[in-house]
Order: C-alpha cells, then sequence, then structure tokens
C-alpha cells in the first residue's frame, strides 16, 4: 500500500457568526489521501466543500475555528501543534492552497518575485535573493510560464496567466498536499484546459505528492482525479472511485447531483437532467435526522429522527443512508 | 517608464486645463452677477466720493489696468497679461500696497500653516483608522464616533474651542496673530519663537479636523483590504501577519491619497476660516480684509492664488500616486 | 417599502441621529408658538449679557407688598458675593503683614476672614514699600465692607415736583424681599444676549430654522442638478456624457469655496439674502451627487430589467422614472442628506468671510458666529454668544451624517462590521 499522504478523522470545524452562533460547517469528516493519487470533492455551493478545505490546511483564524478532528500529513499529526509553528513548518511546505478566487488572490502592489521572496524567505532563513529567483525561475519555466512574469505586478497579467501563477507560487516549497479549491471556474474554457493541465503536470513531475480538488464542475473531477467525495450540508454523504461515483452513485443525493450536471461522456447522453428540488437546511439549527431527508424523494418517517451514519461497502466504497445499497438500486429502477 | 509617462503628459494636461478653466471663472463669474460690483466701485469713485488723490490714482489705475468701460473680449486680454505679469494692481482697502505686495506677505502664512497641517493630519488620520480596523474591539469603539463627530464638526468651530481651551482658559498659547504684535518680523530667536508658539493652535486645529474625516475612510479602506481574497492566500502561504499588515495597509493607503487629492480643496476651505478666527496673517485673514473694504482687485487675486495652490496641490498629489501604485503604470500601459 | 423603513429604523446609528434631528425640528418648531418675540429685536443696551433672569430694579422697589424675611446667612451670602477673589486676596496680604501666620488665613472662610481684618485692620499702619494708591486701595475696601456690614437700609428718596428737592419716600431694609411673580416687569434670558444686545436663544431658535431652510434649499437644488446631469450622463451616455463628465472633473478639482466666495462677494452685500446664499451654496455644490448618480446610472443601464423596458418599447422618461430612479432612490437621499449638513457649514463658512445674507433681515447659524467672532466673545469669555451656536451646527450636521451612515449600512450591507 502507498504512503498515505493526507489523513484527516472525524474534522468538525465551526463559523462563529457576528452574533455568537455557530455554524458547523464541516462535521465529522473523515478521508484520507494516497502518494500520487488525486481526491475530487463535490457538492452544490454551500454544502462545506470550501469551508473543507480551509479546515484540512489546519491553520485557523476567525470567524472559522477548530472543534475536534485529527489532520495527519504525512505522518505527523498537526492538530495539536502550536498556531505559529503550523504557519512555518507546515504551511506551503507540507500542504498548499490554491484558492477559489485566484483573480484576485495576489497583493495587486506587489511583483510576483517580491511576494516570492516573502513566502519563500518565511520558510527558509538563509536564502538570498538570488537563489530565490533562480528557483522560481526554474519552477516557472518547468510549467511553462515565461519568466518575465516573475518581474511584473498581478495587474499586467491576464487571468489565466495569474491563475497559473498563483499556482505555481503555491507549489513553490514543494509541497505534499495540494488543496485547489475550484481552482478553474472564473476561467474561460481554453484557461481551464491549461490549468487542468498544469494540475496533472503537478503530479506527474511529482512537484507535489497528492492533490485535493474541489469543484462543482462534475466533468473535470472525472478526469482529474482517482476518487470523488460528495459532500452535503457539511458532511460526506458518499465516497467511492471517480468513475463509480460519476455513473454509479448510490446515495440519494449523490445520485441527484450527477443527474443535475450534463457530464460530455458516452454513456450519459441519454440520461435525463434533473434537478434536486428544496434547499439545504440552515447549519445554524441543523436536522436531527438526516440531513437530505427534507429534500428526499425516498425518505421514511424514521429517517427525520435519528442521524444516520456511515455505511462502509466492499472495497472501500462509503455512504450515508439508512438504506442498503440493494434496496436503493431498486428504487431508482422503479423510479 | 512608458505607462508612467503617459499618465504624467495626462495629468499636466488636465491640469493645465482645469487652471484654464479657474481662470476664465474667475475672470467672467463676477462680470456675470447682477449686482456687477466692478461697475458699482467705479461708478462709486466716479462720483467723487473722496477727493483724496489715492482715490483718483486708484481710479486711473484701474480703468487702465481692467479697462472696465472697454468691450469684454478687450477686458479679457487686458486682464490676462496683468495676471501674466504678476500685477493686480492697487489693493483698494489697503492703498498705496498693491495686490501683489500684499499677498506676497500673507500666501507663505498660509503655506506654511495649512500643508503641513494637512499632511500631518493624513498621517495621524491614517494611522488612527488603520490602527482602528486592524485592533477592532475597544480602541475602535472610541476612536469612530470621536472620529465622526470631529469629521462634522465645523472647522472653526475647532479653531473656537482650542481658542478658548489653550489660549483663554489655560493660556499656553496666544490667541491670535501670526507673531507676538510687539515683535518685527526678523530672523531674531525672540522672533522665531513667537511665530512657532503663534503657530500651535491654527496648526492643531487643522489637524484635528483632517484627521476625522481621514480615520474613517481609511478604516473602512482597511478593513475592505483585510477581507480581500489575497490576505487569506498570503496567510495560507504561511506568510506572518506583520507582514500581511503591511501588505494590507500600503493598499488601503492608496485610495487615501487619490481621496486626500479630492479633499484638499474643502480642507483648504475650512482651513482659510480657521485663519480668521485666529486672526493669522494668512490668505484667510486678506479675503476678510479685502471683503470688509469691498476690495475687488484684492478678492479676485486671492481667489485666483487659491485656486491655482488647490490645483498645484491636487497636481502633486496625482503626480506621486502615479509614482507610488504600480497600478496606475500597469492600466496606462495597455 | 414598509420592509426598507422598518429596517432602517433598526439601524442604531440612523436611530440616534434620527431622534437628535427630530429633537432640534421640534424645539425650533414649538419653541415660537410660546416666545413670539422678534428674534432680532434689541433688548439690552450693550454687549453680551449673561445668562440670566432679569428683574427690573424699579418694579422691585415699587413692588406692591415687600416681605421681611429673616435668614441668617443673607449678610454673610451678600458679603462673599461682594468680596471679589482680588480682594480677599488683599485682605490675606495685610494680614501677612499683620503678623498672622498664614496657616492660620483662609480666604475661602468669609466670615473667618473679615473677623480677622475687622480686628487687624489700621489706616494709620505704615507699611514699608506700600504705595499710595495701595493704602487708598484698602480704605475704600475698608469703607465699602463697613457699609455692607452696617444693618442699615437704603433710602428711596424722590424729587419733589414743586421744590425740587430730594424727599426721602421709603427705605428699603436688609431683610426687605419682593416675590419675583410678583414684580411687573422680568426677563428670562436663558442664554443672555449679543453682541447688540438680542435674546441669544430667541435668536438661536430662529437661527436654526433658516439655517436648516438653506440647507434643505441648497440640498435640494444640489441634489436636482447632480441627479439630472447624472442621469443624462449615465444613461445617454457618449457625447453627452463626456460632456457632462468634463464639466463635473473639472469642478471636482476648482475648489467650490472659491467660487462661492466669487459669487457671493459679487452679488454685493445689498443683495444677499438667505434665499441667494441657499441658492448660490446649490449651485457649486451638485458634483458629488451627479458623480455618485452617474456610477450607479452606468451599472444598471445593461441590467435585464431595464433592457427588457427598452425591447418594450418605453420612452426614456419613463424608463428613468420607473426602472432606474427607484434603484438609485436610496442613493439619492444620502447624497441629499450629506447636501443639507453641508449646506448649513457652507453658510456659516461664508458669514464668517463677512459674506454671508444681510443682517438685517434674519439670523442664521453663520451670522451669529461671525458677530460673536467679530465682538471677540470666545477671547472675553462670553461663551453663551458662541458656544450654542457652534452645538447646534455640530449637532445638526453629526446626526444628519449618523442618519446618513445608518442608511448606508443598511442599503450596502458590504460595508457592515
Amino acid at each position: 500500500m502507498a504512503n498515505v499522504m493526507l489523513e484527516v478523522k472525524e474534522l468538525t470545524t465551526k463559523y462563529i457568526t457576528r452574533f455568537g452562533e455557530d455554524v458547523y460547517a464541516v462535521d465529522h469528516v473523515s478521508l484520507k489521501v494516497e502518494e500520487g493519487k488525486a481526491l475530487g470533492i463535490a457538492g452544490e455551493s454551500g454544502c462545506g466543500k470550501s469551508t473543507l478545505a480551509l479546515s484540512l490546511m489546519g491553520y485557523y483564524f476567525a470567524p472559522l475555528h477548530y472543534t475536534s478532528g485529527e489532520i495527519i500529513i504525512d505522518g505527523r499529526n498537526i492538530s495539536g501543534m502550536n498556531p505559529d509553528e503550523v504557519r512555518k513548518s507546515i504551511l506551503g511546505k507540507e500542504i498548499a492552497y490554491i484558492p477559489q478566487a485566484a483573480m484576485n488572490a495576489l497583493n495587486p502592489t506587489r511583483k510576483i518575485i517580491h511576494f516570492i521572496e516573502d513566502v519563500i524567505q518565511e520558510h527558509e532563513l538563509y536564502i538570498t535573493k538570488k537563489d530565490i529567483y533562480d528557483r522560481a525561475r526554474k519552477l516557472f519555466e518547468t510549467l511553462g510560464l515565461p519568466a518575465e512574469v516573475l518581474q511584473k505586478y498581478p495587474v499586467e497579467l491576464s487571468g489565466g496567466m495569474k491563475q497559473r501563477t498563483v499556482i505555481a507560487i503555491s507549489v513553490l516549497l514543494l509541497p505534499k498536499v495540494l488543496i485547489a479549491d475550484e481552482p478553474s471556474s472564473a476561467l474561460d474554457v481554453t484557461s481551464q484546459k491549461m490549468v487542468i493541465k498544469m494540475l496533472r503536470q503537478l503530479m506527474e513531475t511529482g512537484l507535489i505528492s497528492s492533490l485535493i480538488f474541489i469543484t462543482h464542475e462534475l466533468p473535470l473531477l472525472y478526469n482529474v482525479t482517482d476518487d470523488i467525495m460528495v459532500m452535503y450540508a457539511g458532511q460526506i454523504v458518499e465516497k467511492a472511485n471517480s468513475k463509480e461515483a460519476v455513473f454509479d452513485p448510490i446515495h440519494p443525493y449523490a445520485k441527484g447531483l450527477m443527474g443535475s450536471i450534463i457530464v460530455p461522456e458516452k454513456g450519459l447522453r441519454d440520461v435525463k437532467l434533473t434537478a434536486i428540488p428544496g434547499v439545504p437546511p440552515n447549519l445554524k439549527r441543523p436536522p436531527a435526522g438526516c440531513r437530505f431527508a427534507e429534500r428526499c424523494k425516498y425518505v421514511q418517517p424514521e429517517c427525520k429522527v435519528h442521524s444516520v451514519d456511515l455505511r462502509e461497502l466492499e472495497g472501500g466504497r462509503t455512504y450515508r443512508c439508512i438504506f442498503s445499497e440493494e434496496q436503493l438500486r431498486k428504487a431508482y429502477q422503479n423510479g | 517608464m512608458k505607462g508612467y509617462r503617459k499618465y504624467f503628459l495626462n495629468k499636466l494636461a488636465w491640469f493645465l486645463v482645469t487652471l484654464v478653466c479657474a481662470f476664465l471663472l474667475n475672470f467672467i463669474l463676477p462680470r456675470l452677477m447682477p449686482g456687477d460690483p466692478v461697475a458699482a466701485i467705479v461708478a462709486r469713485m466716479a462720483q467723487g466720493m473722496s477727493n483724496s488723490s489715492g482715490v483718483q490714482a486708484i481710479y486711473e489705475q484701474y480703468t487702465e489696468l481692467f479697462g472696465t468701460n472697454k468691450p469684454m473680449l478687450e477686458q479679457f486680454f487686458l486682464y490676462t497679461r496683468n495676471v501674466a505679469r504678476g500685477d493686480f494692481g492697487f489693493s483698494f482697502s489697503q492703498y498705496p500696497r498693491t495686490v501683489a505686495d500684499v499677498l506676497s506677505a500673507s500666501i507663505w502664512w498660509t503655506v506654511c500653516l495649512q500643508f503641513p497641517a494637512i499632511i500631518v493630519g493624513w498621517l495621524i488620520g491614517n494611522s488612527l483608522g488603520a490602527l482602528a480596523a486592524y485592533l477592532k474591539g475597544g480602541f475602535d469603539k472610541v476612536i469612530m464616533p470621536v472620529s465622526i463627530f470631529i469629521s462634522n464638526f465645523p472647522p472653526f468651530g475647532m479653531a473656537v474651542l482650542l481658542m478658548v481651551i489653550f489660549g483663554v482658559n489655560l493660556k499656553w498659547f496666544p490667541t491670535s496673530g501670526g507673531y507676538g504684535f510687539d515683535l518685527i518680523p526678523s530672523f531674531t530667536w525672540s522672533f522665531m519663537w513667537s511665530v512657532i508658539v503663534h503657530y500651535q493652535l491654527p496648526f492643531w486645529s487643522i489637524v484635528l479636523i483632517a484627521i476625522g474625516g481621514q480615520a474613517i475612510g481609511m478604516r473602512s479602506m482597511s478593513i475592505y483590504e483585510l477581507n480581500a481574497d489575497y490576505v487569506k492566500y498570503a496567510r495560507f502561504l504561511g506568510i506572518k501577519d506583520r507582514k500581511i499588515v503591511g501588505y494590507v495597509f500600503r493598499n488601503a493607503m492608496l485610495p487615501q491619497i487619490t481621496g486626500l487629492a479630492l479633499s484638499v480643496g474643502t480642507m483648504v476651505g475650512g482651513a482659510l476660516v480657521a485663519e480668521i478666527i485666529f486672526s493669522y496673517p494668512g490668505l484667510g485673514s486678506t479675503i476678510l480684509t479685502a471683503v470688509r473694504g469691498q476690495d475687488y482687485p484684492l478678492v479676485s487675486a486671492t481667489t485666483l492664488i487659491i485656486t491655482l495652490m488647490v490645483l498645484s496641490a491636487n497636481f502633486i498629489i496625482e503626480i506621486l500616486y502615479g509614482i507610488i501604485d504600480p497600478r496606475i503604470k500597469a492600466a496606462q500601459a495597455d | 417599502m414598509k420592509h426598507i423603513i422598518r429596517q432602517v429604523f433598526h439601524s442604531g446609528k440612523f436611530v440616534v441621529g434620527f431622534c437628535i434631528f427630530v429633537t432640534i425640528l421640534l424645539v425650533v418648531i414649538i419653541y415660537p408658538l410660546f416666545i413670539t418675540d422678534s428674534p432680532l429685536a434689541i433688548l439690552g443696551q450693550g454687549t453680551f449679557f449673561p445668562p440670566g433672569i432679569y428683574v427690573s430694579t424699579f418694579d422691585s422697589i415699587n413692588s406692591p407688598t415687600t416681605y421681611t424675611l429673616d435668614l441668617n446667612d443673607a449678610a454673610a451670602v451678600r458679603i462673599a458675593n461682594k468680596l471679589s477673589s482680588d480682594d480677599r486676596l488683599a485682605i490675606k496680604d495685610w494680614l501677612l503683614v499683620a503678623g498672622i501666620p498664614e496657616d492660620q488665613i483662609d480666604i475661602t472662610d468669609t466670615k473667618k476672614l473679615l473677623d480677622q481684618w475687622s480686628s487687624n485692620y489700621d489706616p494709620k499702619k505704615n507699611i514699608p514699600g506700600m504705595t499710595n494708591a495701595k493704602r487708598n486701595y484698602f480704605v475704600r475696601l475698608d469703607n465699602s465692607l463697613k457699609g455692607l456690614l452696617s444693618a442699615e437700609g437704603a433710602i428711596i428718596a424722590t424729587k419733589n415736583p414743586e421744590t425740587g428737592i430730594l424727599e426721602q419716600t421709603g427705605i428699603v431694609n436688609q431683610s426687605d424681599y419682593v416675590n419675583i411673580n410678583q414684580v411687573a416687569s422680568v426677563r428670562w434670558l436663558p442664554l443672555g444676549t449679543d453682541n447688540f444686545g438680542r435674546d441669544v436663544l430667541n435668536e438661536l431658535v430662529k437661527a436654526t430654522v433658516v439655517s436648516l431652510q438653506i440647507g434643505f434649499v441648497a440640498g435640494i437644488i444640489a441634489t436636482l442638478i447632480g441627479l439630472t446631469l447624472g442621469l443624462l450622463a449615465g444613461y445617454i451616455g457618449g457625447i453627452a456624457d463626456d460632456v457632462i463628465m468634463f464639466i463635473t472633473n473639472l469642478f471636482t478639482v476648482i475648489p467650490s469655496f472659491v467660487l462661492l466666495i466669487l459669487i457671493s462677494f459679487s452679488i454685493g452685500q445689498e443683495q444677499r439674502g438667505a434665499f441667494t446664499i441657499a441658492v448660490v451654496i446649490g449651485f457649486t455644490s451638485w458634483v458629488w451627487t451627479a458623480r455618485a448618480v452617474r456610477s450607479q446610472v452606468v451599472s444598471l443601464r445593461n441590467r435585464d430589467h431595464v433592457n427588457l423596458s427598452k425591447l418594450s418599447g418605453h420612452s426614456i422618461v419613463h424608463i428613468i422614472l420607473t426602472d432606474i430612479l427607484p434603484y438609485i432612490a436610496s442613493y439619492v437621499i444620502m447624497a441629499l442628506i450629506l447636501q443639507i449638513s453641508s449646506g448649513i457649514l457652507a453658510e456659516a463658512g461664508l458669514s464668517i468671510l463677512g459674506l454671508g445674507p444681510r443682517t438685517t433681515d434674519v439670523p442664521t447659524l453663520g451670522l451669529m458666529m461671525n458677530w460673536a467672532m467679530i465682538y471677540q466673545a470666545q477671547i472675553l469669555g462670553k461663551w453663551w454668544a458662541y458656544f450654542p451656536v457652534l452645538l447646534t451646527i455640530a449637532l445638526i450636521t453629526f446626526s444628519m451624517n449618523l442618519m446618513n451612515t445608518g442608511l448606508d449600512q443598511v442599503f450596502n450591507p458590504a460595508l457592515r462590521d
């Protein structure tokens, strides 16, 4: 079995609002990413996938707060570590992040190279500016970015170029885990392709050891990742390998989600597009039972009473429902 | 550098255009008004209200300089020529001094009082606003209402309050004038000291007013920047908070510089009135004497000088801004 | 609409500002219903009478009934009131010379001080180094103290119309009192009088009304001009936009107070009424409204509902009235509030420059301030002539700004925090 790069056990984090209310946006999430693998996280907007991305970094600032659970990166448990220690030795170096809005992710009044200097100097005390420059140039060239970008201000770069620059900066310190939070959602199709190509290249060249890719665009997930995790209202509802998750979902929500998106792949051409009626629950007051119960076609009275645990199938596939796999499949066949 | 040159030329052109327009307004506005002061004064002079040779001299000088009986266009050329020469004629109220002479005495008092005060007020105000945004909590809860109240306080009100508290009651500083009335301007220690002591109250009243407005603006700019995406990204790359705060305040400060350029006119207006309260020998007091003495050439020349000062300040700020903010060059290069 | 108003009144800042403003409005509306005197009537022969209740001395003496009250401390209070702190210090100096130890002299204890004075003062005593003037001062001081200490009353004498000789017609004893309610003429001047001898409070109320009117007129004119130009520039675009924006940018940098000074000066003192000043202020302060409205309209111009309206063949006027104005109404109202408060400040500034409305028509807050400054009320310590004026101006502008901030937070939730 390959090395486990990132293991998360029962991680729970919450937002504290201006009015002092707790919102549990990530609720007992566990996951595992092995070396050389890419994990996808899917779900509607507001389901907690972006918060999960922030929570995985192990470095919290208001309004997000850590509650419980463990994060283990390459065998090193970072959950109990002092925040400043996490900042110096973990962030960027062990685990790195590509933000959702890369358009504004760079300080507009700082040249790219100066920002790179700031980042590297934070982690390596005795490095000269010249070494930093050489290293950055080499990395940029490897990734197919012109070295002139280094001497420019973010405003001078196009959207796609900015996004690729952000990715390059994120992997400067060769992190073991890279978390990409919708890195392509604001880009045009050509730039999207470039970004996806770049993420794959990062994995192939070994600049990063594993990838967590978050998006609501399922075709992208299917193309990039090995496994897919579907989240709903702060919880994992299904986890499977990419093919099964997209073509053969078990959980009613995953089923609905896959059905609501056009996937330009063969077998799906004739699948009808269906939207899931209703809205996700308010996480300030989560329901006692299954969180999807209000919107589920197959809901039973007991669904609303007790919380539902994840069921594990053979081969490591998991889903969160009171029904067995067979019962669900039968229900889907009957429509 | 190409981008910057384009920006510079653009601003220079704009400066010249506004200057010309201000000059035109200065010429036209008084002549458009129903109760034309030029005609009124000349009429009064012509009636021979006084036979003194001084009035006669002014009258002759005036008709020659401004050619009030000539057609508008000719008047305009005369006016332009005289202004270009720096010749504004005699002052009505302070004859036989010329307008240029009166102004050259008072202009430096105003420049030396207002520009340092506005800059100091800007710096302190921005620091307080940034601190309020960063520290939040109690500091913010105290600084903000105070700033809002101060920035709504009329500038002359601040001047009066400072004068009553520190000049009249505590007697720490003199209440009026630019230097002791028993002294003659010279480069002696006693005169210098007197100038410094007289400088304090007008200076701080202008500073305080500037602080209020700037602190409010800087606070909301900083809050906006603190929530910007680049802050989150920089944090997740492990950059320490102190450095990120540095980014944030630099970026929040930049719009404040343009804000200063836009508000410098209003600030100077308020400060002129504050000068009057302290009988400071600057342009504010000059306007007051000119208005009381119905001294048309002096009012016209003073307003022109003030406009020129404000436009120049504006121009300088914009030019500096172009150097400081890299986005300007980039935007112009496209 | 109802919902928006409810939301607005949930904003603490707005409510505080609104309450202050409404209080001021109520006071200036209700006060003239009870006090109908002309605010410009000159009462006092002299400048800056301090606040207080003024009782006619003549009527007091001729009051129909006098009362005798035996108040123990009356004499002490009278003397304490009469003895200035300079006198007390002089007495202390004398006593020190007379050999009383310093720790036994307490200049705040009037009774003990007077006892010590009467037992130690000797007009014949010669103190080395004392000037003649000082010696005479002590004699006068002693005489006046004796006069105060004596128990005799003051004699009232009137001229006999036939002989022309003064004859005693009455006596006012030290223990005589009149009831202030029975004195024919009493005037309460809560804020004293100004340099012309006018009732400051009465004047202040009227001045607040006039200044608010100036603010409203100036604000409405500025808002109308700004709104029109902003709508034209933003909605029509093209050359109209270029021309309007050129003018707007021009007046952004050319300081408006310079224009104000030039125009007001040119109009001339005789022509300057409060209304004229308001119009002039309005015409020089529309710039910010025009800018704000334009940028709002530009962002609205290509919204779906506006395009739909265009496709349905509605006229420009109709589109502006139904599809654009409602969306920028909140901005326009906020701009109006700011214009009103800056209009009031502009009037005050102009008046201090001597370019305000004529003094003889109506009082304004600026004119009151101007006259107080000309007569140096601040240096003479006549706080009632300028401080209430300043406070009123500050409260008006502060309350308006609070309302504005409150509205801003409701309409632009992104700014909250």
